[in-house]
């Protein structure tokens, strides 16, 4: 009688270890965890491979005289294998995916933008400062300093993202938003800048990723949390960039 | 009745040995295929909440995947390559100082807490007492390299997380040992059949068949840890997922940024998703910007020690009035270290 419950730790190390490596090798591998993890990903996954291929030629059986498990544990062993195994099952058959909107919604815009190493009020209220280089993450930053609209003036953004609506104004405001990650995808944050566009979701939908040009004003809506927010020239749909997260 | 295969008919074991390996190999190389077939094809199309929780979920798990391996990888080298004696005869006398020394063990002996269990019905029978026992149990998830090294890339030295950590874990494991060496007779703390569960034999222990060489021991090991660690990272990685896309910002904004509510809210959530202390501050780090640091400590402090995983395991080898006490001690002293840290810090 061959030992299953054995036999289904090395299915899991194997099939997840597999996974990772075919992520890293079509380079999708940063969708999930940040850059500087990745070495050690794919090296411990190297490592998981090669260890359950030489456990898989052990043929001896180390019986133990184990007692019966107990209703609980044994309710709670079934569950977890059975999570384990749906989960697993998603992770090998589904294809590899960014956060979405309902994430950035749920997070809630620049409720946790980083003010470390971005762009600095000081900086931009230079005479020469220059836009042509800030990030979302950097206009995020910002706008998390102030909304002094005389700050704005003369300013232009320009920024990609991918779009999620306002929580509180749906129909009229959404962010060009994006996910910064320090680990891995469960530390996303979301940033994004606020642009006001009456009926967009007649053009758009929710998590089209788009190249938004455009300046700050007064936000017109009477229900956004927004007090600024941009006024579009230019929202032309792009495809998701190979690099969808900002990594910090 | 195996092994006595492997000893008089070589030939058939190693053609099950290639059968295995063959096995392997083939099922391996088909997770291969198949996602290459599926990489860019939506066999389903699931609605936002739920596809993000899948690919919150497979982040944990690949983020945690290389530490739960070398934690196994380690555990196989001690409790297969290190000879016990090494351990335990370099030791104190003096049965505090013994303690102290036994619950810094994990910075050699850097498993996480699933491999502690077994490592430590092993270390009594080879000649720990059972508060011993404890004090190594408890303190080895924390105070060990890999869950410093983890704790510290998260956190760096941010609002004394770290330092809270590695110290009260320690001050806890001290404190359980001391604790337990009060009991007059240490020896009913552990269940009655303890003998007989313990999956560690004793030297010359002719009752386990160590026929197979120490390969053979360590491929075994590898997959009997594998089999108990990876569905309870799996789960905690999904329940892990589904707290972040179910539960509203506003609800964590509201527990966390209460001292009290901060510190009980995340020793509940450590209790509940039972996830390894090499990977845990991983866990923890979205929920840091909305809970208070204390929160955080006690997260870290107390589910290494007690959570649902844990106790199921301790449970093979102490009575359910010891786990009562431990997780009693613990929990308090958990939430008053990470109290501390919210109120002074």
């Amino acid at each position: 009688m061959p030992d299953l419950k054995r036999f289904q730790g090395l299915v899991l190390v194997g099939v997840m270890s597999a996974s990772t490596l075919w992520l890293a090798a079509t380079g999708q591998l940063e969708l999930y965890v940040a850059p500087k993890h990745a070495v050690f990903a794919v090296v411990m996954s190297s490592l998981g491979l090669l260890s359950v291929l030489v456990s898989a030629m052990r043929v001896t059986v180390h019986h133990h005289a184990e007692p019966s498990p107990r209703l609980v544990p044994r309710v709670l062993a079934g569950v977890g294998a059975s999570v384990a195994a749906v989960v697993t099952a998603a992770m090998v058959l589904l294809p590899p995916a960014t956060l979405t909107s309902a994430t950035a919604a749920q997070r809630d815009v620049n409720s946790t933008a980083p003010l470390a190493d971005t762009a600095t009020l000081d900086e931009q209220s230079a005479p020469d400062a220059s836009t042509s280089n800030l990030s979302l993450l950097d206009w995020a930053s910002l706008l998390r300093q102030t909304s002094d609209l005389a700050f704005y003036e003369g300013k232009t953004v320009r920024a990609t993202g991918f779009i999620t609506p306002d929580a509180d104004d749906p129909s009229n405001v959404f962010y060009v938003s994006r996910f910064y990650i320090s680990h891995c995808a469960i530390d996303a944050q979301a940033v994004g800048v606020p642009v006001y566009m009456p009926g967009w979701a007649g053009t758009y939908d929710a998590d089209d990723w788009v190249d938004l040009e455009g300046a700050f004003d007064v936000n017109a809506s009477t229900t956004s949390a927004q007090g600024i927010a941009v006024t579009a020239e230019t929202v032309d749909p792009v495809a998701q960039p190979a690099d969808p997260y900002i990594y910090k | 009745m195996t092994d006595l295969l492997t000893r008089t008919r070589p030939k058939v074991a190693r053609r099950a040995q290639r059968i295995g390996l063959l096995i392997a190999a083939g099922g391996l190389a088909a997770v291969f295929v198949v996602r290459a077939l599926t990489g860019d094809i939506a066999l389903v199309d699931l609605p936002n909440a739920a596809q993000d929780l899948v690919t919150l979920t497979v982040s944990v798990m690949i983020e945690s995947l290389g530490f739960v391996i070398l934690g196994i990888l380690i555990s196989v080298l001690v409790q297969v390559w290190i000879p016990d004696r090494w351990i335990v005869k370099v030791l104190p006398r003096n049965a505090a100082a013994r303690r102290v020394v036994i619950s810094v063990l994990g910075v050699l002996l850097p498993v996480c807490e699933c491999g502690n269990v077994p490592l430590s019905r092993g270390l009594i029978a080879k000649g720990f007492s059972v508060p011993e026992a404890m004090t190594f149990l408890v303190a080895a998830p924390i105070v060990n390299p890999v869950t410093i090294l983890t704790t510290y890339q998260v956190f760096g030295f941010t609002d004394g997380i770290l330092i809270s950590r590695i110290v009260g874990g320690f001050l806890i494991a001290n404190l359980v040992g001391w604790l337990f060496s009060q009991h007059p007779a240490p020896g009913a703390l552990l269940t009655e059949k303890f003998a007989a569960d313990c999956a560690l034999p004793a030297e010359g222990d002719h009752d386990h068949d160590h026929s197979g060489s120490r390969w053979q021991e360590s491929r075994d090991l590898f997959a009997r840890e594998s089999a108990a660690v990876m569905p309870a990272l799996i789960l905690g990685a999904f329940i892990a997922g589904l707290v972040q896309v179910a539960v509203p910002r506003s609800v964590l904004v509201t527990l966390g940024s209460n001292p009290v509510w901060s510190v009980l809210a995340l020793m509940a959530l450590a209790f509940v998703i039972s996830i390894c202390s090499n990977i845990d501050a991983f866990f923890i780090l979205p929920f840091a910007s909305t809970f208070m640091p204390g929160g955080v400590v006690a997260f870290l402090l107390f589910g290494p020690i007690i959570d649902i995983k844990m106790l199921a395991m301790m449970r093979t080898t102490f009575t359910t009035t010891t786990l009562v006490q431990i997780t009693t001690v613990v929990a308090l002293m958990s939430a008053a270290i990470g109290l501390m840290v919210n109120f002074y810090a």
